[in-house]
């Protein structure tokens, strides 16, 4: 990699580095998934910055380039991450789904307990009416 | 079953004004004695407003979780509050509650642990089923009896009837539809399973949830969901031997 790109990468990377930091920051980005994003960005860094070694994880890989090995390692991070991701909301979702239940048939609990001593009530009226008239 | 036997009668809905009134009004008619739960899934129409007016019992989703999830309410209501058995019918106005008894009557002499009320078996009907659909019952009846050796006609009946010995295992599991996939689970845990003959009409309001793109999804979600309810149900066993 030419120095011109070796600079251009870390320039883009401490620019997420930063990103990710404010947004964990301002609670907008769970501490947890900031140090995944900390842990690849500053991973990148170094590997693109070592040329000895992105050569050997180019040579590990079996690729013929560095840049073919920096795209593998890229889209493995992606579709993990988008997996990672999709759990997540899956898990959250599931949550939901559970609290939503639970709401429901506590509502329709009391509905019921509700009605129970309306229904008593009225069944106790009928006879004082026959009564009056 | 108890003559006093304390059974639960679930309506679950989404989006059924058109229709919802007139199968309560039906229900009540029909099977008096028993208690009514509405499970209004999140209907954006005025499903929620016509049911307050009725003074039915209801359990109301405030977003929609499908069918799967509003049946899955049903039964840990019924859990909850100590039902011997529950029966579950559609909103759109398709299942006649008058039916019902029948089918009862068979739960209570049969011995099953679910009792379906089927289409597709001699003596039941159905007006009108789309060739598609029909399609996908035959597949997914020979699905299950090639997972479990029983032939199940109709898996995605709405009209069943449940015995309070499958509730527990019904809400450890999440199911979207409450189809194969739920059957498929409850034999491979080693619940029986019946049909029982029941004429259907056709749906006159509302849309049906079988949409152009479903008649794809359908059956690969469906399928996809067998699989696991094959895999859950052998999980389950374990943990229970263990």
């Amino acid at each position: 990699m030419t120095l011109q790109g070796i600079l251009l990468v870390n320039f883009i990377g401490l620019v997420l580095l930063l990103w990710v930091l404010n947004l964990v920051r301002h609670g907008r980005l769970y501490v947890g998934y900031g140090v995944i994003f900390v842990v690849t960005i500053l991973g990148s860094l170094v590997l693109v910055s070592v040329p000895w070694l992105l050569t050997a994880v180019t040579h590990l890989i079996g690729a013929i380039f560095p840049a073919s090995a920096l795209t593998l390692l890229a889209l493995c991070f992606i579709v993990l991450m988008l997996l990672y991701i999709l759990t997540q909301i899956t898990i959250v979702s599931n949550r939901l789904s559970k609290l939503v239940q639970e709401l429901a048939i506590e509502r329709a609990r009391l509905d019921a307990k509700r009605a129970t001593p309306d229904r008593d009530r009225d069944r106790d009226r009928v006879p004082e009416t026959k009564q009056n008239d | 079953m108890t003559p006093n036997a304390r059974i639960l009668i679930a309506i679950p809905a989404y989006n059924e004004a058109g229709t919802i009134a007139a199968v309560i009004e039906r229900v009540r008619s029909s099977l008096p004695d028993y208690d009514l739960l509405v499970v209004n899934d999140g209907s954006g129409d005025a499903t929620g407003l016509i049911l307050k007016t009725l003074g039915v019992t209801v359990a109301t989703h405030m977003c929609n979780l499908g069918y799967g999830r509003a049946v899955q309410t049903a039964i840990m209501y019924a859990l909850d509050c100590g039902y011997d058995a529950l029966i579950t019918l559609d909103a759109d106005g398709q299942h006649q509650p008058e039916q019902v008894g029948g089918l009862l009557r068979e739960f209570e002499a049969g011995g099953c642990d679910v009792l379906i009320g089927s289409r597709y078996i001699a003596g039941g009907g159905y007006r009108g089923t789309p060739f598609g659909r029909r399609v996908g019952m035959q597949l997914f009846s020979h699905i299950v009896k090639l997972v479990v050796g029983q032939r199940v006609y109709d898996t995605s009946s709405g009209l069943k009837v449940m015995r309070r010995t499958v509730f527990d295992p019904l809400t450890h599991w999440h199911f979207v539809d409450f189809h194969a996939e739920a059957i498929v689970y409850l034999m491979r845990l080693g619940y029986c399973i019946g049909e029982y003959p029941v004429t259907v009409a056709e749906r006159t309001q509302g849309h049906s949830m079988y949409k152009l793109v479903n008649h794809f999804k359908y059956p690969l979600k469906t399928s996809m969901l067998v699989l696991l309810g094959i895999i859950q149900a052998g999980l389950t066993r374990r943990r229970h031997r263990s």
